[in-house]
């Protein structure tokens, strides 16, 4: 008499309690944690008092809420398209170029090993206008300089440039990786049938890569929506609010103003924007599947 | 009976007396104890860590000491407040700043019991030894809540050696101060003329001369928000005026640390920087010579001089589980012993008896610049102010307000309108 493998598994559910129970600790602990102090008022130095959704309300009210709300959209849609478009680029020809190998290919994608704290540093000493050595390069070959992150204008592309810089060689490996598995019969096959190099990449690898792109994206955009460092670091949100993006402002309200409840609110916000994204990325994961 | 009465007193106080006398201070009482510090980066504190082992050698207490740039430095505390963390035994804080905040939060203990135990607190300890005025800013009602560390405030820096060349007199009236910087611009236009910060929770620091002395106030009479009154337009108007026609590219991201550096490297001509920083700029080549210190030059027709004078202080956290042991780092930290130390690192002494002893008179008399900081520091001290946003709990949020308003006339809005708009943000504080 034999018992079905389905029932000897169900017999040892149990031992994945000790998983569950860590991760229920390590993960739902703080979210949920989060989400009553959201639903708080803190004094500094008191205990939450629930307030219902009084700090959510406010939330909705608040311009400096909204926009905040617009810049971090603003610069996730910038940096993540940038991304993926110089991505997608750089990964083909890393993926095909011969001479991109090894060493080289170490060197191209050595900027995401940067701490974020080391790349507010560099632009700090890079691009502040009266000491940073890009409007010095500027004005040797006689262009006018630029504010960079002290114009309003330029501050939020300019951190969507400088995220660009730093994760561009990340969605590169990713993509040369997704490149690299693909079929090469297909390929084999459209060149047989006489294809150019753009129907190609439209009409084949593009499509192909479809899966991996959509993985490269909602890898970029947890990044994205959370960036924090290289903002604090250099422009702490200004000038004006111009830079400042709901990670920025909660961080203002939680440890600058003491504000903890309506802090809270804004982080859980962003974490359901967070998840929003993601959960859109896979729909589109499996709208795109081949 | 009356005799009877009188023994039986004389008894009593004798027996009260007695272990009185028997307690004596010891510096080793707590000797193996060690304690946690929380530091912001600032002069005080990188002296303190190298002398961090004087104290050990005297008391047998051991510390762990943590520096950190004000903003991570304020992060990490509240983090650890709002946690009751019992990890944290001594702290700096800038009571002028979150005094109000703190207290009400309780992240402050009560040091006068403390002070007052003979055998807890030096002989030769002598709080009156600072000066009133330093001692309100750090005591709320009959709670003393931290011990003061030093005296600072924003000072004029000027290079004397520039306004020589461009024949261009040095300012004697806070109104002189466009002119001046016109006249250095004509002078050099590849030079740099004026700095002063720009990042926006850092401008009331440097702003608030620029309001008093030219007759304004952060406040209305009725004690409401006060940016849109006449005279403290002025002041809104000038400053960012100067920060737009004659400061450094970026400098609505500049703090002291920026301000600092041009002024060092001699790229700029004048600023209104903290008294804080002078150690550090003396340490540039040449600065010791060319620079000229002084008080912002009050208001020609006011006679008014009232820039910020505030103090950085240092306490203990009320969930301290070490508190005899902290507390002898704070009143040994804050000795006349260490505070006379301290001056060759240029923290301006906030005891009257160091502030006039023979050893910081003898530093400042080797170069007539730490004269002029030293008198500067006096004067700032007589005419200084401690508050410079307008009545709130919420400072450091109103202070922020008051440099966006700020930062918004210098990117084109119209004084009035940025006022206006600040006075009503204020508002809400209230």
């Amino acid at each position: 008499m034999r018992t079905s493998s389905k029932n000897v598994l169900a017999g040892y559910h149990w031992m994945a309690a000790p998983a569950m129970v860590f991760t229920i600790g390590m993960i739902g602990f703080p979210i949920g944690y989060a989400i009553w102090l959201s639903l708080s008022n803190v004094p500094p130095g008191g205990d939450p008092v629930f307030s219902g959704l009084e700090n959510y309300a406010r939330l909705v009210k608040d311009p400096e809420f909204w926009n905040a709300f617009k810049l971090t959209v603003s610069l996730y849609a910038m940096s993540l398209s940038m991304q993926l478009i110089l991505g997608t680029w750089l990964g083909l020809l890393l993926g095909r170029s011969r001479a991109a190998q090894g060493l080289t290919r170490v060197i191209l994608v050595s900027p995401f090993m940067l701490p974020p704290v080391v790349v507010g540093m560099m632009a700090i000493v890079i691009l502040d206008p009266s000491f940073g050595i890009a409007n010095w390069l500027l004005a040797q070959i006689g262009l006018p300089p630029g504010l960079w992150l002290s114009d309003p204008k330029t501050v939020l592309f300019t951190f969507a440039v400088l995220d660009t810089w730093q994760w561009t060689p990340f969605v590169a490996l990713i993509v040369m990786g997704g490149y690299l598995s693909l079929p090469a019969e297909v390929f084999e096959a459209v060149e047989l049938d006489g294809a150019t190099s753009f129907q190609r990449f439209w009409h084949v690898t593009l499509p192909l890569l479809g899966p991996t792109l959509v993985t490269a994206a909602v890898l970029r955009s947890v990044d994205i929506l959370r960036f924090f460092d290289v903002i604090y670091l250099t422009t702490q949100g200004g000038p004006g609010n111009s830079s400042t993006t709901l990670n920025i402002l909660a961080y203002r309200r939680g440890f600058e103003f003491f504000d903890f409840g309506y802090a809270s609110a804004i982080m859980i916000t962003l974490s359901a924007v967070v998840f929003g994204t993601v959960l859109i990325f896979s729909k589109l994961r499996a709208a795109v599947a081949w | 009976m009356k005799i009877r009465y009188v023994l039986g007193a004389a008894a009593l106080s004798v027996a009260l007396s007695a272990p009185v006398a028997a307690q004596t201070f010891n510096w080793r009482a707590h000797e193996g104890q060690t304690i946690n510090l929380m530091l912001n980066n600032h002069p005080w504190s990188q002296a303190m860590r190298d002398l961090a082992a004087e104290f050990t050698a005297k008391t047998g207490i051991k510390t762990q000491i943590e520096i950190f740039n004000e903003e991570q430095f304020r992060a990490r505390l509240t983090t650890l407040m709002q946690g009751k963390s019992a990890d944290l035994d001594v702290y700096m804080s800038l009571t002028s700043r979150e005094g109000a905040i703190f207290e009400k939060a309780g992240w402050y203990a009560d040091l006068a019991p403390l002070m007052a135990d003979k055998a807890m607190t030096m002989p030769d300890f002598n709080y009156e030894d600072f000066s009133a005025s330093i001692r309100a800013a750090s005591t709320c009602g009959t709670k003393i809540v931290a011990l003061p560390i030093n005296q600072e405030g924003p000072l004029f820096y000027w290079r004397k050696d520039i306004f020589e060349k461009c024949k261009v007199a040095e300012p004697k009236a806070i109104e002189d101060l466009p002119d001046t910087a016109k006249a250095l611009k004509a002078c050099d236009p590849s030079m740099g003329v004026w700095a002063a910060r720009g990042l926006r929770g850092a401008i009331p620091y440097s702003l608030t001369a620029f309001i008093h002395n030219q007759g304004g106030s952060y406040a209305t009479p009725d004690g409401k928000p006060g940016l849109s009154q006449p005279n403290t337009l002025k002041g809104l108007a000038m400053y960012a005026s100067l920060l737009k026609d004659y400061g450094p590219p970026g400098a609505l991201n500049h703090t002291f640390t920026q301000v600092i550096e041009l002024l060092g490297q001699g790229r700029i001509a004048m600023t209104h920087e903290s008294s804080n920083e002078f150690a550090n700029i003396m340490r540039f080549p040449g600065r010791a010579q060319d620079l000229g210190v002084k008080v912002m030059p009050p208001g020609r027709d006011t006679k008014i001089s009232k820039p910020v004078a505030i103090g950085w202080t240092v306490t203990m956290s009320p969930n301290s589980q070490r508190k005899p042991a902290s507390w002898y780092f704070l009143q040994w930290a804050t000795s006349r012993e260490i505070q006379t130390k301290l001056i060759a690192n240029g923290v301006a002494p906030p005891r009257a008896s160091v502030f006039e002893g023979q050893e910081f008179n003898k530093w400042i008399a080797e170069m007539p610049i730490r004269k002029a900081w030293a008198d500067s520091l006096i004067e700032i001290g007589k005419t200084g102010t401690g508050v410079y946003q307008s009545p709130t709990d919420r400072v450091p949020e109103a202070r922020d307000i008051i440099g966006t308003a700020v930062q918004e006339i210098v990117q084109g809005a119209s004084p009035a309108d940025a006022a206006r708009k600040a006075d009503e943000a204020l508002a809400k504080l209230q």
